[in-house]
């Protein structure tokens, strides 16, 4: 029993459940109306694309890089599903893979540069970070598109059953696919197994280059997602989607336990990460407190996370020192 | 029967010709060693044999034909395997997956079997004798035996030629004898078999044929082992007889206790540590890699604290808080064995290299530092040294690795220490600059420094200490008087570790 104990406490997800149980309780206390069957489908429909953002940058913190361009790739692929949809008519489900399919070359183009130069990725994704939003801005002219069919705009705002938002369904989708990647699928593997040591992992045969293109290819699909996700939620064809996505996109990994050196993430930890990123928004609001400290919040959150991550390295190094 | 030749092969690095016209050949059937000093080109040959890097010129033949190696994936494919030596395992996979790590299967709809996996890993440790749970994260391993599942690792390959690169270096004797016993098996059932390691006695005892490299080339083709004695291989691995100068023994019972550690244990896991450096002595500290050294330097310097026991500085306790503290009130300067990563800044100047310990005592008023004020106070000690560089300006990463080994030690000249600890000075670095550093070290404690010398190396161990102190798995085993006498003193070091089993 304690051993199952201590095995819990020691996994990534266990501390973020913990403080999603407590801070829900505690708000519950002030005011009764947080648990709400409304206020829990505004709570997972926040959570449900910010979850697809958020994946979206944790399998390139699983290689030990990062992509700044995420939210320049998802706004080009959702400003390309909604113009597919405005202005050529395409049926939702054919603009949407073409957004999709623009996403995931956007990653190959990425992961491509990254693995052939060998420049870092902070680099490479900030210089396509102005190219893709140059992109986006160049096309709409920075205008949105307005042209939404009914049944993408449906998607967006209503639930499947009780509190539950159709945005769900993508979000639990990719959740799981995200988990059967990294810890059942062999690229899955290479990816963590080239972030925790690359030399070791090129020595064994496995190929850099096709991790790191493979990796980014999947963050671009991710990317990709959650702009046509934002699309159906806003019900229009925003060029500003994607703006807002970098620290949130680093924040829920790294709550989630990520070590942002590479090697080591949680799917899961992740998932309470952008569920506790959600809940400390709501009750801002619930505290009447000003909106716009919500970056502040989120800021000294991470710097919080990423103390404790530091810690518990700390303890992981001594004990197999001395083990 | 397998063979494998290296022909003509070159190889320069930016600054460096590591290798010129090497020539290797190795038999199916037969254990060959590869020998050569630090610096020799021993690993970036392995390196090149299994496809890290491309020869600039000559060409691998396997069983006859001419083959290309694009990358390690190749090497593999071929059937040759290697252990490295750098340690090359996922830290947070377990040990099977590590074992198996290029060969995981699965596919999209069907998930990795982990229970396959983890029984398959468990055969080839069982090979190794190793009773090891392959679930474990390598992450929780010792040294030792991240080192064992390596070479599970490569015999899992069932590689025909398998390169071991120092195999045996952090491994006790008794886990040494296991793996020789299966190289043997290997060697009887027709593998080729490349051994390279520090310790000659191993060589002689399992090796059948040798190729000496010295400096990059050649030293004596491929050869069988028949014949030759240590003696013998020594002169072919540096070009003359080993010599141990005949430095006068020197009493230094009545110096002054310059560094004492008292019942000390750390937060890295030492344990009762009791060690002592006199002014003018040398103080060597042996121990396998992964005994703790490198890490209790460490925690005299401050970078790690100390749970229990306390440090006397020249008889009075102190509290050495950092880095900074031991080297301005204490007096301890520190020469890093990873001289790139840890010792010098090779992007900067000699200057800038040689002075930044001084910059705090020369600072001037408002903190203005004057270049002619530390250039006054470096140049002599880089004279003393005879740092061959054209100028204080030079960038440090353009010397050759004994200058800048020089660099690093002039950098603790100028900061005057009293008490420094040099950690395996000699790697990487030609025997002329060795024999060199030797005499600068034995000068500088004839003049008064208390030194504390950290190697792996025997003979440099037996050369310069005036004591050796035995250390393992994060223990004093016991010390030796040094009598300079290799053979005595050898077995006297390692019956010292082997009394870990005994206990």
């Amino acid at each position: 029993m304690t051993a199952a104990l201590s095995r819990f406490l020691r996994t990534d997800w266990f501390g973020p459940l913990a403080i999603i149980v407590a801070a829900s309780i505690g708000i519950s206390v002030f005011d009764p109306s947080f648990l709400s069957p409304f206020n829990i489908q505004i709570l997972l429909l926040a959570a449900s694309v910010n979850c697809v953002i958020a994946m979206s940058q944790m399998v390139i913190i699983a290689i030990g890089q990062m992509n700044l361009a995420i939210g320049a790739i998802g706004g080009l692929s959702a400003i390309c599903f909604a113009g597919l949809m405005q202005v050529w008519g395409f049926p939702p489900v054919l603009a949407a893979a073409a957004g999709l399919a623009i996403g995931v070359a956007a990653g190959l183009i990425n992961g491509y540069l990254i693995a052939r130069t060998g420049i870092s990725a902070f680099i490479i994704t900030l210089a396509s970070l102005s190219i893709f939003k140059g992109a986006d801005l160049g096309i709409t002219r920075a205008q949105p598109f307005y042209g939404i069919p009914a049944s993408v705009k449906a998607f967006g705002n209503t639930t499947i059953i009780g509190a539950v938002p159709w945005l769900a369904l993508p979000a639990a989708l990719v959740v799981a696919g995200m988990w059967y990647l990294l810890y059942r699928q062999r690229i899955g593997r290479y990816i963590l197994a080239v972030g925790g040591n690359a030399n070791a992992a090129e020595l064994s045969g496995v190929s850099i280059a096709r991790t790191v293109i493979s990796a980014h290819a999947i963050s671009g699909f991710l990317a990709a997602l959650a702009g046509i996700m934002l699309v159906a939620r806003l019900q229009l064809g925003q060029p500003s989607i994607g703006d807002d996505w970098l620290i949130l996109s680093f924040a829920a990994p790294v709550i989630g336990g990520a070590a942002l050196s590479g090697g080591h993430v949680s799917v899961f930890g992740t998932l309470f990460g952008v569920v506790i990123v959600a809940i400390i928004t709501q009750a801002l609001v619930i505290f009447r407190i000003d909106p716009y400290f919500v970056e502040v919040v989120l800021g000294l959150l991470i710097l919080w996370a990423v103390g404790v991550n530091r810690l518990r390295e700390v303890k992981f190094q001594n004990l197999a020192s001395t083990a | 029967m397998l063979s494998l030749e290296a022909r003509g092969i070159q190889k320069a690095f930016p600054g460096v010709l590591a290798l010129q016209d090497v020539t290797l050949t190795m038999r199916g059937g037969s254990i060959h060693a590869l020998l050569g000093e630090n610096g020799a080109g021993k690993s970036t040959l392995i390196k090149i044999i299994t496809g890290v890097y491309r020869p600039d010129d000559g060409e691998l033949r396997l069983n006859g034909e001419a083959v290309r190696f694009e990358g390690p994936r190749d090497a593999i494919a071929a059937g040759v395997g290697v252990v490295h030596q750098e340690r090359n395992l996922i830290p947070r996979f377990s040990v099977g997956e590590n074992i198996l790590l290029e060969r995981l299967g699965g596919g999209l709809l069907r998930p990795i079997d982990y229970d396959a996996i983890h029984a398959e890993a468990r055969r080839w440790l069982e090979v190794l004798e190793l009773d090891l749970d392959p679930r474990t994260p390598v992450s929780q391993l010792n040294v030792a035996k991240v080192q064992l599942v390596e070479i599970a690792k490569a015999l899992s390959l069932r590689s025909r030629v398998l390169l071991l690169d120092e195999p045996t270096a952090s491994l006790t004797p008794q886990e040494a004898e296991v793996l020789f016993r299966l190289l043997r098996k290997l060697r009887d059932e027709g593998a080729s078999l490349l051994f390279v390691s520090h310790k000659l006695e191993e060589v002689q005892q399992i090796c059948d044929e040798v190729t000496v490299l010295r400096d990059g080339r050649n030293a004596c083709p491929s050869r069988p082992m028949a014949g030759l004695g240590r003696q013998d291989l020594v002169r072919l691995m540096i070009g003359r007889n080993e010599q141990i100068p005949d430095w006068a023994p020197s009493d230094h019972s009545h110096a002054e206790t310059m560094l004492a550690l008292k019942n000390v244990s750390t937060v890295l896991g030492h344990a009762k540590i009791d060690l002592t450096v006199r002014q003018g002595e040398i103080v060597g500290l042996y121990g396998l890699v992964g005994a703790g050294r490198t890490e209790l330097a460490k925690c005299i310097l401050g970078l790690y604290p100390l749970t229990v026991g306390e440090i006397e500085i020249a008889g009075r306790p102190e509290r050495i808080a950092s880095v900074a503290d031991a080297i301005h009130r204490c007096g301890i300067g520190y020469i890093s064995e990873d001289r790139k990563q840890e010792g010098l800044i090779l992007a900067h100047t000699v200057l800038e290299n040689a002075g930044i310990t001084v910059w705090r005592k020369l600072a001037g008023r408002f903190g203005l530092l004057r270049d002619e004020a530390v250039r006054a106070h470096v140049s002599p000690v880089i004279a003393q040294l005879e740092v061959r560089t054209p100028s204080l300006a030079q960038i440090v990463g353009n010397l050759s690795g004994g200058n800048q080994q020089k660099i690093s030690v002039a950098k603790w000249l100028a900061a005057g220490v009293r008490i420094l600890i040099v950690d395996e000075p000699s790697v990487g670095i030609d025997i002329k600059t060795k024999a060199y550093i030797h005499e600068l070290l034995r000068h500088l404690a004839d003049q008064g420094t208390a030194i504390l010398l950290i190697t792996s190396d025997m003979p440099e161990m037996i050369t310069v200490a005036d004591r050796i102190v035995v250390m393992d798995d994060y223990r004093i085993k016991g010390e030796l008087e040094n009598s300079r006498r290799y053979s005595e003193m050898s077995e006297g070091i390692m019956a010292l570790i082997h009394a870990r089993d005994a206990a």
